[in-house]
This record gives structure tokens, C-alpha cells and sequence, in this order.
């Protein structure tokens, strides 16, 4: 069986967390050299498909030119190999990085959600520099059974947290998924960094919910092979509304500027899927870029139907692939 | 007695604030419990003092001090100099320094006696330090990082540093400052042992991740455990002796 043909794909540099000088500094100084880490096949026959484990996704020739800081070289470009790894218990602190913001400023047990997530090695995604000196995650995606998990202190936070940021409309259907229909319903946590290459998403989004079908099959005990079989996935994420949406509404002038603005691409084929979704203030600080001064910073959350995820995986392909 | 803790679910809670044996700075902001818990922990013992350094929350990381003195960087404002002068007692010394290396909490590493710090400090900057802080400095790296700051933490009866210490470096650490010294981790497995916890001589705070083990580590060599100890025949005695005559 011939392999896909891999291509290279040049993208940021790793920088170690948090993208701060003093991490900078630290990481130049410091002189330890961790291991390259083990890839994990997933599947014997993992060679046909660009399943998990090992996956080199690039773009020939194309070259993405990162932000520049002022104390680097002007447009310096950089050559780098993403690899998808299953979650491991060492990317604790990483992966508690890119989560730091789930709940808003809520303080909750993030640590113990984090625990959650890298235990569930069978689905779930770590995306990280091939061979990089230090292994920070750049991404994390993964859906979490809410049933399965119900007992857990950090489960019961999300649920309650959704729920009192839930408007009086969607209140019923939320409360139905989160109790009643906890155990058919997958928390989708998916979450990078800002500058992620979007050329990564389909595969990242085809290896999770290949690896929730063949969770269904390949489970150990029954119990957990049900626990796969999701009927609907939540979604809470962030959005950027612009701040005069509701107003623009009444009047009938066009708008010159979108009314939202999806941070994360896969969010707009979500809530154009969704059965339903509501939207919440959020307390964080906000840094304004000058190009988003009139949006505001928002929590959105949604409910996917399982059996609209192949339309998904779809429009995904061709939003980023291009026709 | 250690305790743990969290900033705005942030375990470096070293970042967000410093603690002496004469007073406890705490950032501004996130919710109120981070504040209490110094309050309820130390509010008798000594002044809790809430306050911003160059109008940003990472105070722990901006300031070096002591219980004689206060150091902070040049970006600190007229406002902020102010407010922490009236705060702290008239005892301690609050000087802003100017110094190019402005992260002071990063640079320098103290306890009452001695300070080790950043190799590429000013001249001027050490003659400060060993005169506002009364301690006698040493410039040192710390497991190959000059920011000694950052990578240890120590007071007047023990001190943590960087996981890779050697040795031969702990020998030469622990002899310069006269305590002993153990290399560890604090907040499960981060090897900057200054930003997940804070300590003066008799109480500890470190950021919760911290592991029991690395919570047993820190009690065992800051003598945590007998300090509370004999804090409480002190406390018995104030009320056993009842009258001089």
C-alpha cells in the first residue's frame, strides 16, 4: 500500500510558553534537552489513512511569515513539521496554558479538567513541533463524554457555569443535554494557538471523530463503547461580536463590517449546523487590536447533532482546501 | 505550614505576590480569595499590603526585598512608591532603584543575610542592595541560569532550587548562603521554583498543583513544621505567665 506523499509545511517557529521574552530568555538559557517523544500508532494498519499518531500535513513552497517581534530578524520565515500525538500526562502544563480561558475568568478545577482530557488517551489530539527541543503543545482537541465523567468536580463546574450564563430560551434544551442526555453528549474542547496554521484543521478534525467512531468499536468494555457513541456534541467557544449587531439589526442599513467575527474557522460551519446556540458576556480582560476596536470578546455555546458531523467534516475540507 | 493557593486560576502565585518576614505584597485583582488567604494567614503577624508595580499585577517578579528594605525598578510610579512608603512600616527602607534590569524579583534572590544575584547587575545596583537590603551579595547562577531570582527560593532557614542543580553547585550554594539547600520542583514538575511559591520563615504558600510530595519537600526544608511548633508554645506561654511582680 503506497503511502500519501507528505509535504513539507513551513509555519511558526516553536516558542516556548508563554510567548514572552522572559520565556524566551529562559528557554535560551536553559540547558536541559528533553527526548524526542515516541509517537503512538493508533491502529496497525494506520499507514492507509492520515490517521493518528503520525501525520505530516504541509504546503509545498508556501511560505507563512510569522508576526515579527522587534527583537528578532525582520520577516525571518521558519521551517516547521506538525505532528498529531495522543494526549500524555506531560503535557499537563501546556495543555492547562491553551485552557486557561475555557470558563472565562471563573476560578474553577481547571487542573483536574486538564487530568480529564490527558487520560482519555483513545480520542483526543496533541499537536506539537516534530523534534522540537521542548515539546509544548500547540493545539489540543478532544470530546469529552459528560455522562462518563459526571462525578468529576471540574464537570459539575462547566455544567453549572453553562447554566447560569444560559439564556432563559436555550435553558431547557441545555439542561436536557447536560442531565438527562449527559451520557449521549461529547464536549468538544478544542483549542491552539492564535496562529495555528488553518491547513491543519481538517485533518485534526477528521482524526478526532475517527478515533471517536473507532473508539466505538475497539473500547475495551462495553460500557465505554457506548460512552463513544454520541448523539449531539457541545461546543463552548469564543466569537468576536461586533459591538452596534443588535442595533444594525433594527436599522436597514447594510453593514460595513461583519457582525461576528469567528476566531476559530470550524466555528462558523458549527453554528451554521447547530440545533442550537446562545451567546454570553464575558468578564475576561480584552486586548484591543486596532482592527477589532468595535468588536467585543464573546462566549458561544452550541449543540451539534452527531449525525451532522459528516456534513461538517465537509464544509471544513472545503472552507480550508479550497475548491 | 504550607498552603496552597491560586491567582485567577493561575498557579504562579509567586508572580502575583512577595512575602518577607516583615510584610506580604499581593497583586491588585482577581477575585478576593487571594487576598484573604494572605489576610487570614498573616494579617496578624504582619502587614498584608495589596499593590500594583508599574501599574501591572506581577509584582512577586518587579521587587526584591526584605524585612529591612524594598527594592523596586525604576518603572514603578510616583503613586505606587507612595502607597507602599505609607503601607510598610517606617522601619523598612522603600527604594526605587535605577537600574537597566528592571525585573528585580527575577535578578535578585534574598533572605535577611544574603542576596545572590543576576551576574550583569550594575555596580552601582549590588552597593544598593547591600546597603537598603543589609545583606551581603553574591553573583551567582543558579543550574546554568543567571536568573537566580526566578529559579530559587530561599529564607533565613532553608532554600529550594532548580530541579538540575548539581551537586557540587548546591555545595557552593548552601555554603554562601549558610542554609541548607535541596533541588526540587514546585506546582507539579516546574522547575521555576520562585514564580510557584513564596516563603519567609515561618509559612509557606506555593500554587495548587503542587503535589503532596513537593508539599513535604518544602515543609521539610524551609522547617515549616517546626516553626509552627514552636509558635505554639510561644502563643502558650503569652497566656501561662499571668502577672510579674
Amino acid at each position: 500500500m503506497t503511502r500519501r506523499p507528505t509535504q513539507r509545511l513551513c509555519g511558526p517557529r516553536t516558542r516556548p510558553f508563554p510567548f514572552s521574552s522572559f520565556g524566551r530568555t529562559t528557554a535560551l538559557v536553559a540547558s536541559t534537552r528533553r527526548q524526542s517523544s515516541s509517537l503512538k500508532r493508533h491502529r496497525n494498519n494506520i499507514l492507509e489513512s492520515p490517521g493518528k499518531g503520525y501525520t505530516k500535513k504541509a504546503l509545498k513552497d508556501k511560505n507563512i511569515q510569522p508576526e515579527s517581534s522587534s527583537e528578532e530578524d525582520d520577516e525571518e520565515t521558519i521551517q516547521a513539521d506538525f505532528a498529531f500525538f495522543d494526549p500524555r500526562p506531560d503535557d499537563f502544563h501546556g495543555v492547562k496554558i491553551l485552557l486557561q480561558s475555557f470558563l472565562d475568568n471563573k476560578q474553577w478545577d481547571l487542573s483536574g479538567f486538564v487530568d480529564l482530557i490527558l487520560g482519555q488517551t483513545t480520542v483526543g489530539t496533541v499537536i506539537k513541533i516534530e523534534d522540537a527541543e521542548d515539546d509544548t503543545p500547540f493545539s489540543v482537541v478532544t470530546a469529552l463524554n459528560l455522562g462518563r465523567y459526571k462525578k468529576h468536580r471540574c464537570i459539575t463546574e462547566i455544567k453549572d457555569f453553562l447554566i447560569k450564563v444560559s439564556q432563559k430560551d436555550v435553558s431547557r434544551d441545555l439542561s436536557m443535554l447536560l442531565e438527562d442526555g449527559a451520557h449521549n453528549v461529547g464536549l468538544l474542547v478544542s483549542q491552539r494557538v492564535v496562529n495555528l496554521p488553518p491547513q491543519l484543521l481538517p485533518p485534526l478534525y477528521d482524526a478526532l471523530f475517527n478515533e471517536v467512531s473507532w473508539a466505538t468499536e475497539d473500547e475495551p468494555t462495553e460500557e465505554l463503547r457506548k460512552s463513544f457513541r454520541f448523539k449531539s456534541y457541545l461546543i463552548a467557544t469564543k466569537i468576536y461580536k461586533h459591538k452596534n449587531a443588535d442595533q444594525h439589526k433594527k436599522t436597514s442599513k447594510g453593514l460595513s463590517e461583519d457582525p461576528i467575527i469567528y476566531i476559530k474557522p470550524e466555528d462558523e460551519i458549527f453554528q451554521k449546523i447547530s440545533s442550537w446556540s446562545f451567546t454570553f458576556k464575558l468578564h475576561t480582560e480584552q486586548v484591543a487590536a486596532q482592527e477589532l476596536r468595535n468588536y467585543k470578546l464573546t462566549g458561544l455555546v452550541m449543540a451539534v447533532e452527531a449525525d451532522k458531523i459528516p456534513i461538517f467534516r465537509r464544509e471544513l475540507h472545503s472552507l480550508i482546501d479550497g475548491p | 505550614m504550607a498552603t496552597r493557593l491560586q491567582f485567577e486560576n493561575n498557579c504562579e502565585i509567586g508572580v502575583f505576590s512577595k512575602l518577607t518576614n516583615a510584610y506580604c505584597l499581593v497583586a491588585i485583582g482577581g477575585s478576593e480569595n487571594f487576598y484573604s488567604t494572605f489576610e487570614s494567614e498573616l494579617a496578624d503577624h504582619i502587614p498584608v499590603v495589596k499593590t500594583s508595580i508599574a501599574g501591572s499585577r506581577i509584582v512577586g517578579r518587579l521587587c526584591a526585598g526584605n524585612k529591612k528594605g524594598l527594592l523596586l525598578p525604576h518603572t514603578t510610579t510616583d503613586q505606587e512608591l507612595q502607597h507602599l512608603r505609607n503601607s510598610l512600616p517606617d522601619e523598612i527602607v522603600v527604594q526605587r532603584i535605577e537600574e537597566r534590569l528592571s525585573a528585580l524579583g527575577n535578578c535578585i534572590a534574598c533572605n535577611d543575610h544574603v542576596a545572590l544575584t543576576h551576574t550583569d547587575l550594575d555596580r552601582e545596583t549590588e552597593e544598593l542592595i547591600a546597603d537598603v537590603l543589609g545583606v551581603e551579595v553574591f553573583r551567582q547562577t543558579i543550574a546554568g541560569n543567571i536568573l537566580v531570582g526566578s529559579y530559587c527560593a530561599f529564607s533565613n532557614r532553608g532554600g529550594l532550587v532548580h530541579p538540575h542543580t548539581s551537586i557540587e553547585d548546591l555545595d557552593e550554594l548552601s555554603t554562601l548562603l549558610q542554609v541548607p539547600l535541596v533541588a526540587g520542583t514546585v506546582n507539579r514538575g516546574s522547575e521555576v521554583i520562585a514564580a510557584g511559591m513564596i516563603v519567609n520563615d515561618w509559612t509557606a504558600f506555593c500554587g495548587s498543583d503542587t503535589t503532596a510530595t513537593e508539599l513535604s519537600v518544602i515543609e521539610s526544608v524551609f522547617k515549616l513544621r517546626e516553626a509552627q511548633s514552636s509558635e505554639i508554645v510561644d502563643e502558650m506561654r503569652k497566656s501561662l505567665i499571668d502577672t510579674y511582680v
